[in-house]
């Protein structure tokens, strides 16, 4: 997926995660976009669950369904990641 | 001997499906996974209660192995199978086979794939991988699962063959023999449609098909009775989210899929009422998903009450109407 910097949308939605899971350990602000959202030692501390919150809040917020026909690993793999993909959807707006 | 088949390696959401089509692109039949999933009738329901399974689960696709096997009959695939029961000689096949330049699709345990991250491998019986090639003392897998091509050593891939347990793999290995790339995928698209339906409409059992859904909707009501303690009750509510998410079902409970399937099928067989029929289901996979959502919310809270296990049952409940309208009117397309 090619990178398209957009810090003001991952701050967005770095927020929106962290308010939706109620992650308490960090700020927004200190979670580094690149980094593996899921795995060993992430710093958000997100489990298999935690990605299905993830893509309902995404659908809910910006209106993008993420399913079979995209490659989703590929698309949660980091904030960095969610940015590019909703950048390639046009789905950069608030739909709520 | 050193093997390496030039084969295309591809990621796919399911690996029974993603399995087979890369095998069936590799001699010539380009299939997508959802059309494989569509033509073989995939789609299901089913809620048990049975001695194999140590708490009631569901199932939201067809057993394990019956796309291979409904596809193949559909498109008239010659299909060679084995299955050993002494794990030499079925290594010493996989071996020949690979020597003989066939990609051979084969069945593992899951846990056993140690080229992917420890913290998503669960014992599963029926993982498929497609092996490639062999190298000194690995072999070469196309998993579906994984972005590239790895390496398992002989080993390793020797007890995900015959680890025993449930739907135990057996050393099985396939790889087609023959197919038609030119094959026509209207008859077999309208057949599996109708399957489909049948399957999810008329099987007189009451835990199969729609039925199952209604089913699981008033049997979940039970499940504070049937658990030790909030823990247990709260890992199996969680796990109505990895059923319907996380093992392979590109989403929804394969509910994504078959809306892509339906899409497709709208396409090759111009009939824009399938594409109508594929946003229905996709609203339905949306509504799954909803589900996972909230038996995930509920359960990691630990908020469950026997309100919230009400408010889950009518939720699937709707489902169950949702799913009885969709396939009453699907039925009614051909």
């Amino acid at each position: 997926m090619t990178e398209k910097n957009n810090p003001e949308l991952a701050l967005e939605i770095t927020k929106l995660i962290i308010e939706k899971l109620n992650i308490l350990h960090v700020t927004a602000e200190e979670v580094n976009i690149n980094s593996p959202l899921f795995g060993d030692d992430n710093e958000l501390d997100l489990d298999s669950i935690d990605a299905i919150e993830i893509v309902v809040e995404l659908q809910k917020t910006y209106g993008v369904r993420i399913n079979n026909e995209l490659p989703v690993r590929e698309i949660l793999y980091s904030i960095q990641s969610l940015v590019d993909f909703l950048t390639k959807e046009n789905a950069t707006k608030k739909i709520i | 001997m050193d093997t390496k088949i030039d084969f295309q390696h591809k990621m796919s959401a399911h690996c029974e499906t993603g399995t087979l089509t890369s095998l069936l692109s590799n001699v010539g039949l380009e299939i997508t996974e959802p059309m494989a999933f569509g033509i073989s009738h995939g789609i299901f329901f089913g809620y048990f209660k049975s001695k194999n399974f140590p708490f009631p689960t569901f199932i939201v696709r067809s057993r394990p192995g019956e796309i291979r096997e409904k596809l193949s009959n559909a498109l008239k695939i010659e299909l060679k199978r084995f299955k050993f029961k002494n794990q030499e000689e079925g290594m010493q096949k996989l071996d020949s086979l690979l020597d003989e330049g066939h990609v051979v699709g084969t069945q593992v345990d899951f846990f056993y794939m140690d080229y992917l991250p420890e913290w998503i491998r669960v014992h599963n019986n029926v993982h498929f991988v497609n092996i490639i090639g062999k190298k000194d003392t690995d072999y070469i897998v196309s998993d579906s699962y994984h972005q590239r091509t790895a390496n398992i050593n002989s080993s390793l891939l020797k007890k995900a063959r015959w680890a025993g347990g449930y739907m135990a793999p057996n050393g099985f290995l396939y790889y087609p023999l023959k197919v038609n790339p030119d094959v026509d995928l209207k008859k077999p698209i309208i057949n599996g449609i109708k399957k489909a339906c049948r399957n999810m409409l008329n099987i007189p059992i009451p835990f199969l098909g729609v039925k199952g859904i209604y089913k699981f909707a008033d049997k979940i009501n039970t499940w504070p009775q049937l658990t030790r303690d909030i823990e247990h009750l709260s890992h199996e509510i969680m796990k109505i989210n990895i059923l319907l998410e996380d093992q392979g079902t590109g989403g929804a409970g394969f509910r994504y899929m078959y809306a892509t399937f339906l899409k497709q099928a709208s396409n090759i067989l111009n009939n824009p009422v399938l594409n109508e029929m594929s946003e229905r289901i996709m609203e339905i996979g949306d509504d799954w998903r909803n589900i996972s959502y909230f038996a995930a919310k509920i359960g990691k809270n630990r908020d469950l009450g026997a309100n919230r296990i009400k408010e889950l049952s009518e939720l699937i409940r709707k489902q169950g109407d949702a799913e009885k309208k969709f396939f009453t009117d699907l039925k009614k397309v051909y």
